[in-house]
């Protein structure tokens, strides 16, 4: 958003705002660590989305792929998505027994606003496994699943 | 206020369509976004969106939604279709490839010539510049055929319910 001029007032409405994500994640964002697209081509409300983070390197998730998935209700983005972990994966902000990515405990959910972008979840999930706390803590086996 | 700021050429093109709205369409404001439309375009008499005679019409009516981005109108308006839609030039997701939408965009033109386009577009798609590749291959090979599952779509899904 640009500050200062009269258009700061414009709101994107959900549906185009998810379009530009959708469109975003389908040229392929920055060096490909991160990425996503929606899971069912069909749905006109383009509700349910799975993401990728390839692990950071010098840290245990070097190497390995999580797929996550990512719910935008109708209320996206005024509230946030809902965000889960598919693959298993041992980390502080992450419950675990359901992958649920718990909002009290990751920043970027807890303090939401409009402007934040599945794009910004993943790649700060991706900053947070790199975190000192999570960085070493021991994992599950490779291509498990929550 | 969410629409303080509302540019005048929006207000005037909102107060024209509510006042004089273009034949088989229809197109109003959400209340709390005033770049936001809910639009309705009938399908148009002699093409496969058309609805059903039965002593009035029913159906062949298509929902869509319109948004002005803050660019408007040195940027065209985003629009799509919320109604499922089985016509080459428009995608699973309702997206309409309609080059006054992207690189003929022209600031001259208005919400209004917009709508009509597509309204046009329903009456005359064009599978040689296609978004549903399946689709356009359909009209191409069997052109009958595909204009029945257009009206099968239409009955189906375009109810205006």
């Amino acid at each position: 958003m640009t500050l200062g001029s009269g258009g700061s007032s414009v709101v994107v409405p959900r549906n185009f705002r998810l379009l530009e994500e959708l469109e975003r994640g389908e040229k392929g964002i920055g060096d490909g660590t991160v990425s996503y697209g929606m899971d069912d081509g069909d749905d006109i409300y383009m509700r349910s989305w799975t993401g990728t983070i390839i692990g950071p390197h010098n840290t245990v998730h070097e190497g390995r792929i999580y797929q996550l998935k990512l719910f935008c209700d109708k209320d996206y983005p005024e509230k946030p998505p809902s965000v889960r972990f598919h693959s298993r994966i041992n980390m502080t902000c992450v419950n675990h027994e359901t992958g649920v990515v718990e909002p009290k405990k990751f920043g970027l959910l807890a303090n939401w606003q409009r402007e934040y972008t599945m794009e910004d979840i993943l790649t700060q999930l991706k900053k947070e496994m790199a975190a000192p706390h999570n960085r070493k803590l021991v994992q599950p086996p490779e291509g498990t699943y929550f | 206020m969410a629409n303080s700021n509302l540019p005048r050429r929006i207000i005037k093109e909102t107060q024209r369509l509510l006042s004089e709205p273009a034949p088989g369409i229809s197109a109003s404001p959400s209340e709390d976004n005033m770049r936001y439309f809910n639009v309705m375009i009938l399908g148009p008499t002699q093409s496969p969106y058309e609805g059903t005679f039965v002593q009035l019409l029913i159906g062949g009516v298509f929902k869509l939604e319109l948004f002005l981005p803050e660019e408007y109108p040195m940027a065209a308006p985003k629009v799509r279709f919320l109604t499922k839609i089985y016509h080459p030039n428009i995608d699973k997701l309702g997206r309409i490839c309609l080059d006054i939408l992207k690189d003929k965009w022209s600031p001259a033109l208005q919400i209004r010539t917009v709508l009509l386009s597509i309204q046009a577009l329903l009456s005359a798609p064009n599978p040689d510049d296609p978004l549903s590749e399946n689709i356009a291959k359909h009209w191409k090979t069997n052109e009958a055929e595909a204009v029945e599952t257009a009206k099968e779509w239409t009955r189906l899904y375009a109810s205006g319910a």
